[in-house]
Formats: C-alpha cells, sequence, structure tokens
C-alpha cells in the first residue's frame, strides 16, 4: 500500500538517490539469498496473470515466447490464485512495482482504469479492429480501450443426450420449456437442471443470463424487472428440478454432478469442455440458454481475461508490451489460443473459423456473439452490484425474501455504498 | 546448548496416568475406543487419500475405496513439487530459529525482571494476534519493498516467525515465571551475569516448552499461505502452500492432484509431530503447575 | 502459577549485587528489546495504519497516486449503517463461543482420555494432530464434499444409521450454514486443545491423586475437585489463544460456504474480506478490522484482570 515517502517515484533527480539505495542494500540481498529485482532487466517482460494452473501456465508460455521472440524478448510470468490477482496487482502498484503486462479479469477493469493507472491501448498502437461489440466494451472504460482479450467466454446450456432422448424431452428454449423438462428429467438422484448460486463473482455471473433475457437491469434493480428471473431459479429449486446445495455450489461442483449424471442439464462454461471430453460415459451437446419466451432472445453475460498495460513510467516498455500484446491477438494466434484454453476468439473473423473448426462449441461460440459486458453499464461500480445480487438471488433462494423485496434492498444496498 | 550445571528440569516426578492399574480388559476397550475416535476424527483425511487414488474422477463419483488405486496423482507431485517441499521446510525452520530467539529471551525478561510495563507488553502481545492476517501483510509488503527484503528467504522467515511468536512468547512466559528462582539464584552467585545464566540454565531447564513453541511455529509457518502470497512475485521462494496451485486453475481445479500434495506436504510435519510428541506433552505447562 | 510469584518475589535476594546495576538494567531491557521492536514493526505498523485507514478515502486510486484524503467518520457510519454489520458480529460471537466450547470440551475429554495407559495411545496421540498439517484450502473442499447434502459421507451415513429420515441441508440451509462452519471449525481445533491440554495434565504430580483417592473421591469429583482447578493455568492459555485466533476466522470460512447462503455465515472477519476486496472500499473495510482489533482488546483488559495477582509483583 502506498507511502509516498518511503517509495519516491523514480523521477530522474531521485533516480540517483534510489540507486545508491539499491547499491547499499545490496548487501542485503546477498545475506537474503535470492536477488533483487530492482532494475528491470531491458530484455525480459513481466506479466501478472492467474494462470497458477501448470497446463494454462505453460500453455502461456508458450504464446509469450513465440511474440517475444520477434522482439528479442523473454517474458516472465507472475501467476496468482484468481481470486487474488487485484490485491496483489494492487500492492504491486503501491510500490510502484508493476507488471509490464497485467491480466485482469474483464469485470475488473473498470475499477483499475478510474485510478488512471493504466495506459489507453490504441495510441500504443493495439490494433483493435475487427474485436466483437462485447470484447470492446469488455475492454472499455468511459470510451477509452484499456484491455483487449484474446478470448472469452460465456455461458449456455449443457445437457445430456441420453437422458433427455431417453425421457423424450426436447431441448428446452423458452423457461417454461425449461421447468417442465427440468421436472421431467428428475428422478432419483438425477435432477433435472444444475446452476451455481454461489454468493460470489461465479454465481452472479451464471445469475445474469437469466436476470438481462427477463429484463432487468444492473442499474436500476429496483425497477424488478429481474424478479422473473429470480422466481424462475426459486422455482426450480421448490419444484425439486434443481438441488437446493445450488447456493454452495460451485461452477465446477455443477459440472462434477453433471459429469456423475446427477443433473441432466447445466449452466457452465466452455472452460470444462475439456472435462466433458475426458470421460465417455456422459454424452453431451451444448445449447443456448432458453429465453423468457417463445421468440425472445437471451442476453449471456461475457467473461474472460483482458491484457492492460499499467502506467509504470517506462515508455519504452510499455511500447514493446504493446507489441508483444498486439502479436498475441493476431487472428491466427487468437484461434490458436482460443483452441487451447477452449474460449472463444474476440476477432470476428477468429471467431467464424473457430466456430467452424469446433462445431460441437457453436453453442457457447454463438453466446459470445451477442454477449453482454457486465461493466457496460455500471463501470467502476459493478463490485458493488455484483455483491448485491448475490445478496438478492441467495435469499430468495434459501426463502428469506420474496423477490420484489430481495431486488429492493439490493438497490438501497448499492445506493447506500455509493454515497 | 552445552554442559549445564542443571541439564534437566528438577521437576522429574512421575506423572499421573489415568489407568495405569487398570485390567488387560479395560485397556482393550480403551484401545478400541481409541480407534473408534481416531477413525471419526481422521475420516476426512482417509477421504483426501481415497480422492487423491482417483484421478479422472469427479469429486461427486468418487468411490468411498480406491478400489482401483492409481498412484499416479502421487507420482506427478512427487516428480514437481520436491524443490517446493524444501522451500517450506527451510522457511519454517528458519521462522522457528527466529520465532525462538525472540521470544525466549522476551519471556524471561517479563516473566522475572519486573520491568516497568510488563503489563503493556503482555497486553499488546496478546493484541497482535487480532490484527487480520490481511492487513500485516500488506503494510509488510510495503516495507519489505523499501528494504528489498520481497522475493527473499530471509523476508519469508521473518514475516512467518510473527505467526508463532505471540503464542510462544505467552506460552514461554508462563512456564519461565514457574522455574524454581534458587537454582538460577545459585548462578548468579557464582557469578554468572543474567545472560549467561539465562543460557546456562533458563534455557536448558525450558528445553521442552522451547520445543512446544518450535513445533507449533513450525507448523503455523509451514501452513502459511498468505505472507507466501503477499511478499513473493516471483517464483524464486515458493513454498508448498502456493506452488498447491498449479492444480487449480481460475475455473477448474484438479482435486486429485491437489489432496496427493496435501497428503504428501503433511508427510515432513507429520514425522516431525511424531518425535517431537513426548516433549510437547512435557513442555506445555510445565512448571505452571505445583 | 498461584503460588509462584509471591515465592519468587520473596526469594529475590536484596539486589545481589550493587556494583552491577547498571549493566543489568541495560541487559534486561536487552532481554525484551528484540521481541518489542519486532512485534512493534510486525504488529503495531500495520495495526497503526489500518486505524489511520479507517478515516480516510481509501480506494484503488490511493494505490496509485498515494493520496487517500481524509474522510473523518464516514467509514465509520457507512458500516455503522450497514446492516449487516449486526448480523456479522452476532455471528462473530456464536461461531466464536461455540467453536471454543466445543474445541476445548472435546479437547480435554481426549487429553484425559489419552492420559491412560493403554495400547495405541501414544502413537494416537501423534497421528491425532495430522488434521492440523492439513492447508485450510483443501481442509474446507473436504468438508464442503463430506457435508454435501445430497451425495455427502455425512448425511449417507446419518440415514443409513436412521438418525436422519431426509438430507440435512448442512451448508445451503441458512439456518444450519453456521453450525456447519462451527463444526468444522471444531475438528480443526481439537488437536491443538488436546494437545496442550495433555501437556497441562502430565505436570499434574501423582500424589495429588492419590491423596484425593485416599480421601474416597470419585472419578468425576477427582477431576472436578483436581484436575480442573490444576489445569487452570493451562486452560486460560488455551481459551485466550483459542479466542484470539477463532474470533478472526476468514478463510475457513470463505472457503466453506462464502459468508452464505443469504449471509447466514457472515462474520466480521468475511464482512472485512468482503469491503476491502470484492468492493474495493479498503477504508471502510479497516473499520471492521478496526473494531474486532477493539472488541479483543476488551478481551484482553479481562484477561489481565482475572489474572492480576500473577501481574501484581510486576508493575
Amino acid at each position: 500500500m502506498p507511502n509516498p515517502r518511503h517509495t519516491p517515484r523514480p523521477t530522474p533527480g531521485r533516480r540517483r538517490a534510489a540507486l545508491l539505495a539499491v547499491a547499499s542494500t545490496l548487501t542485503l540481498c546477498a545475506v537474503a539469498l535470492t536477488g533483487c529485482a530492482a532494475s528491470p532487466d531491458p530484455h525480459t517482460l513481466t506479466v501478472l496473470n492467474s494462470a497458477t494452473d501448470t497446463a494454462e501456465h505453460a500453455q502461456n508460455q508458450k504464446f509469450f515466447d513465440r511474440c517475444g521472440a520477434e522482439y528479442g524478448l523473454k517474458v516472465r510470468q507472475t501467476s496468482v490464485p484468481a481470486t487474488q490477482v487485484v490485491s496483489k496487482a494492487l500492492r504491486m502498484a503501491s510500490s510502484h512495482s508493476l507488471t509490464d503486462i497485467l491480466e485482469l479479469d474483464g469485470s475488473d477493469l473498470p475499477a483499475f482504469a478510474a485510478t488512471s493507472g493504466l495506459e489507453p491501448l490504441k495510441p500504443l498502437g493495439v490494433d483493435t479492429a475487427g474485436l466483437s461489440r462485447g470484447a470492446l466494451s469488455m475492454g472499455s472504460f468511459q470510451g477509452t480501450f484499456y484491455g483487449i482479450a484474446r478470448s472469452v467466454n460465456s455461458l449456455a446450456l449443457v445437457y445430456n443426450t441420453d437422458l433427455l432422448a431417453r425421457a423424450r424431452v426436447p431441448v428446452p428454449r423458452t423457461w417454461d420449456e425449461l421447468l417442465s423438462a427440468a421436472k421431467r428429467l428428475t428422478s432419483g438422484k438425477t435432477y433435472g437442471m444444475a446452476f451455481s448460486a454461489t454468493p460470489d463473482a461465479d454465481g452472479v455471473y451464471q445469475f445474469l443470463p437469466f436476470f438481462w433475457s427477463s429484463g432487468g437491469d444492473e442499474a436500476h434493480l429496483n425497477d424488478l424487472k429481474g424478479a422473473a428471473a429470480l422466481n424462475l431459479w426459486k422455482t426450480l429449486i421448490s419444484d425439486g428440478s434443481a438441488s437446493s446445495a445450488a447456493v454452495t455450489w460451485t461452477q465446477q461442483d455443477v459440472n462434477d454432478q453433471f459429469l456423475a449424471g446427477r443433473a441432466a442439464m447445466m449452466v457452465n462454461g466452455p472452460w470444462q469442455v475439456p472435462a466433458l471430453d475426458a470421460q465417455t460415459k456422459i454424452h453431451w451437446a451444448v445449447a443456448t440458454i432458453p429465453a423468457p419466451t417463445a421468440g425472445g432472445s437471451t442476453q449471456p453475460p461475457i467473461g474472460g481475461t483482458v491484457m492492460t498495460i499499467p502506467r509504470t513510467g517506462h515508455r519504452d516498455r510499455q511500447a514493446l508490451a504493446a507489441k508483444v500484446i498486439d502479436c498475441l491477438n493476431t487472428e491466427r494466434n487468437q484461434v490458436a489460443w482460443g483452441e487451447a484454453v477452449n474460449n472463444i476468439p474476440t476477432r470476428t473473423a477468429a471467431a467464424a473459423e473457430y466456430r467452424k473448426d469446433n462445431p460441437k462449441l457453436a453453442g457457447f461460440a454463438d453466446a459470445v456473439a451477442t454477449a453482454r459486458s457486465r461493466t457496460a453499464l455500471v463501470g467502476a461500480g459493478w463490485p458493488g452490484v455484483q455483491t448485491a445480487l448475490a445478496q438478492a438471488f441467495q435469499s430468495v433462494l434459501t426463502g428469506s425474501a420474496a423477490p420484489e423485496r430481495a431486488l429492493r434492498r439490493a438497490q438501497a444496498s448499492v445506493d447506500a455504498a455509493s454515497k | 546448548m552445552s554442559a549445564t550445571p542443571v541439564n534437566r528440569t528438577p521437576r522429574g516426578r512421575t506423572p499421573y496416568r489415568g489407568a495405569t492399574s487398570g485390567s488387560g480388559a479395560r485397556r482393550a476397550v480403551r484401545t478400541a475406543a481409541a480407534v473408534l475416535v481416531l477413525a471419526v476424527l481422521l475420516f476426512p483425511l482417509y477421504w483426501m487419500i481415497d480422492i487423491a487414488l482417483q484421478p479422472g474422477t469427479g469429486l461427486a463419483a468418487t468411490d468411498w475405496f480406491p478400489v482401483h488405486a492409481d498412484w499416479g496423482n502421487f507420482r506427478r507431485v512427487l516428480d514437481s513439487q520436491g524443490s517446493s517441499l524444501l522451500t517450506s521446510l527451510l522457511v519454517a525452520l528458519g521462522a522457528v530459529a527466529v520465532c525462538l530467539a525472540l521470544a525466549a529471551p522476551a519471556a524471561y525478561g517479563l516473566a522475572r525482571f519486573r520491568l516497568p510495563g510488563t503489563r503493556t507488553i503482555v497486553f499488546g502481545t496478546l493484541i497482535t494476534q487480532m490484527v487480520p492476517g490481511m492487513v500485516i501483510a500488506n503494510a509488510v509488503y510495503s516495507s519489505y519493498v523499501d528494504l528489498h527484503l520481497v522475493n527473499t528467504y530471509l523476508g519469508l522467515i521473518l514475516a512467518d516467525a510473527s505467526l508463532g511468536l505471540p503464542f510462544s512468547v505467552v506460552l514461554l512466559r508462563s512456564f519461565m515465571a514457574a522455574l524454581p528462582h534458587e537454582v538460577i539464584e545459585a548462578a548468579w552467585v557464582d557469578g554468572a551475569n543474567r545472560f549467561t545464566a539465562f543460557l546456562r540454565i533458563v534455557l536448558p531447564m525450558s528445553r521442552n516448552a522451547l520445543i512446544t513453541c518450535g513445533l507449533f511455529t513450525f507448523l503455523f509457518a509451514w501452513s502459511d499461505f498468505l505472507f507466501a502470497l503477499t511478499l513473493n512475485t516471483t517464483d524464486d521462494v515458493k513454498p508448498i502452500t502456493l506452488s498447491m496451485y498449479e492444480y487449480m486453475g481460475a475455473h477448474v481445479d484438479d482435486w486429485g492432484a491437489v489432496m496427493a500434495t496435501a497428503v504428501l506436504a503433511a508427510v515432513p510435519a507429520a514425522v516431525l509431530l511424531v518425535v517431537a510428541q513426548k516433549y510437547v506433552a512435557a513442555g506445555v505447562s510445565g512448571g505452571a503447575l505445583k | 502459577m498461584t503460588t509462584s510469584a509471591p515465592t519468587s518475589t520473596a526469594l529475590v535476594p536484596p539486589r545481589p549485587a550493587v556494583r552491577r546495576r547498571p549493566t543489568a538494567a541495560w541487559l534486561r531491557w536487552g532481554f525484551v528489546a528484540p521481541a518489542v521492536v519486532y512485534m512493534a514493526a510486525f504488529f503495531g505498523y500495520p495495526l497503526v495504519r489500518n486505524v489511520l485507514m479507517s478515516f480516510q478515502h481509501y480506494t484503488p486510486k490511493t494505490f496509485f497516486t498515494g493520496s487517500a484524503p481524509f474522510s473523518g467518520l464516514g467509514n465509520w457510519r457507512a458500516v455503522l449503517d450497514n446492516p449487516l454489520l449486526g448480523q456479522a458480529l452476532w455471528h462473530t460471537l456464536v461461531f466464536t463461543v461455540g467453536s471454543l466450547a466445543g474445541q476445548f470440551c472435546i479437547g480435554l475429554a481426549l487429553a484425559v482420555f489419552f492420559n491412560g495407559r493403554f495400547r495405541l495411545a501414544g502413537f494416537a496421540r501423534a497421528v491425532l494432530l495430522l488434521p492440523w498439517l492439513v492447508p485450510m484450502v483443501v481442509s474446507s473442499v473436504v468438508w464442503r464434499k463430506l457435508l454435501d447434502q445430497d451425495t455427502g459421507v455425512v448425511n449417507t451415513a446419518l440415514q443409513d444409521v436412521h438418525l436422519a429420515h431426509s438430507p440435512v441441508h448442512w451448508l445451503s440451509s441458512p439456518s444450519l450454514a453456521l453450525l456447519s462452519a462451527i463444526l468444522v471449525n471444531i475438528w480443526i481445533g481439537i488437536p491443538f486443545n488436546m494437545v496442550i491440554l495433555y501437556g497441562g495434565l502430565q505436570e499434574i504430580p501423582r500424589e495429588v491423586y492419590e491423596a484425593a483417592a485416599l480421601d474416597g473421591a470419585g472419578p468425576w469429583q477427582t477431576f472436578r475437585r483436581v484436575t480442573l482447578p490444576m489445569l487452570r493455568p493451562v486452560i486460560t492459555v488455551v481459551l485466550v489463544l483459542g479466542f484470539m485466533s477463532t474470533i478472526k476466522i476468514l478463510d475457513l470460512i470463505l472457503a466453506l460456504t462464502g459468508g452464505g447462503p443469504a449471509d447466514s455465515t457472515q462474520t466480521l472477519g468475511t464482512l472485512t474480506y468482503q469491503l476491502s476486496f470484492q468492493s474495493l472500499d479498503f477504508g471502510q473495510g479497516a473499520v471492521v478490522g478496526t473494531l474486532l482489533v477493539a472488541i479483543s482488546a476488551v478481551f484482553a483488559v479481562f484477561y489481565l484482570r482475572a489474572n492480576r495477582a500473577e501481574f501484581a509483583g510486576e508493575q
């Protein structure tokens, strides 16, 4: 956290003093066994991301190496658990030691952009032509583009083809169909439907396609249009078509239930594809999440990480970082990356190619094409709205509040916090 | 600790044993009860191993018994997590050393010297336990950046020592307050100053309490996640609690491998526990009871 | 301990060597100073910063610019108006008292039990500490699975022995989730309590028990009249340390329920986290953190009061 007296910005006048300090602490460093990263290596770019998972880390490194090599650069990743990226980045910011590239969750971008700590990407030469509307919106704050996503994800309805066929249930397209299908598919230990309603970002992500499709507005929760979505979730559980454990199930738990044959349909994202593909017992397919009424449309959310360039004060390094980011986002690299991590490329042309190569995942690709960014309307206010929405569906699902009351209370808590 | 005039605690009484005179049958019943208690309390651990032995099965589909036990997870973890285990060991042992070096003299001073402000210091020590870890980590990080202690073993060791320090001061203080004064007095008469008397007599007499504090500090440091995460920006110093995340992604976690890591990471600490057990038993309250 | 303080006071010689006095004073402080300096750096400084922060408008921007304008009592007012605060306080109280009572009673029972001499006693004592070695992120996921209402082992077992006829909603029912969190925390805390209390039992001299037996005291009477009073100092240490680590609990609840369902497991610890790291309002988060410290300060005062005799000679 900041302490300007102790960590002066490296203005030219102070740089000599800083160097002196570095020299004097070298002895200390020797004692401390390992190195001081005091002066950045000009040939190495640094990245902070959430790719702790070995496979994802290695995949990332491959692309970084490929693009870094074009400019004679090495790229070093620092990966921390996804829930820790924001606090880690803020701490680094306070000590002026932020990495050259900062990869944030899209929903965290406005909070960072609002600090003026990020560089706008277009002036640095990052090509934004052909990016999908959702990707542009997710990477922008107040009309300026700060973060580019190589690929994005959304949510769709994944269903067990065998169970649906056996019960002669067609894939539901409307909420009414969803309710009756889920009911008919429920038998014994198998629920018709599974979703995640945890009180965190993931639970809210799952709620959004229903909330938005019913006309809900995250900036005006108390217009009560989202109540229908709350009712839908509530009915699924009170019908017994979905487990009341949804309030504690993570998206991975939901997938586990599906793979164990305990759920006939689930809401989930393309990141589950490797797990779904790794087994042969359950046959599955992807469909669009049902719309409220026949002929209506579904509004899924867009999710994923965006690469940003923090204002580190090193113009030359920022320029290099921009070049590497640009390289990562060529059409070819986007398609390759999307296939590596089962996400959908953000350049429209790349997405089309991806869709052609992976027909089974078309449901996800279609969702992304129309998906909407969580922060488009409320910007940096999203974290507060997210907490309020989570409180709303949790209290409805556990029966402690009616949908209308929960939404009014949610808006009240957003208003109170933003005072 | 070198040769000392008194090398064992003078309170060498035989501790009371509840059922020394119990019959064989009663002992057998007790043993059976003990097994039952163990089974219930350790079931979650069994479950961890069970999951680790069934790679490729989702958590919801894990069998109660690993019928087709697959050691793949353990092999994978052993191959890739060795250096992190070593780091954890080094950091935890370092933290124990720092913690004891600070806590032992302080506890003695607080127990014996009747310094002004003793109450305040003890009060402060109790309060320190309450400062949320996140707050400490954030503040320590900003100081560490200035001191160039980020990404160093020394930095992490110093920080981890804080996990056991208040506990050690409280425990050692109550232990040392109860040491028989006559023995220490005798050393003064022999011309030793307070410091040498402390080194030669108090420390050896407090051996069990020191081991207890060391053990707990080791366990606190071994399981630290927050400091390791906060005070490192590279992979240079990566204890096992962090490297475990190599099996946990933003969306999908490989619980089998995580459980295998947790089980393997528990082994060195478990060995230490078993070895230290007899000292711990004797060292917790020490002479506090008379 | 109660007897040792007066004894040692009586035994302190009339300042053995007057000529050594200046050195001694310097040396005496030398014993305490390093730890005090260390604690000031690692606890005092963060604490002061946290209190300051609670009066500042502290946002993500602050991390970049370093400036956090003072906002007077703004954060405090916002937090005190937050309807979650009252709930969180109550949950924290229930959680702390419930956890401590459970950990302590079971820990003590096990300590007494394993104090006997029988096959496996030593081994069992060591092995029972194992739960302590499991990282929280792992043990909480294991417990989440064990307590799962549909597939969890706990419900399966309860239904098999007909203790429950329908699945218990351990984690998804707002009226049970806090209890479940307490149960898991008890499981985590048993080893610590058992080890320390067992150590205390070991120190009770055999003669005392023999005397009690001669007086014809039964096992329960012996426990109440001999064991408990003799164990008092150790019990105090265990409870104080237990209180301090339980009241600020965060990671367990975060991993188990995330504060839900419907905020039924929201505690002061999770509230701080939510305000600071989800809403990114670090000033308000600091208010709750400061409240936590203040509560424990009150507790610490009571502790010192209760043990006044011990400190009597030391002022």
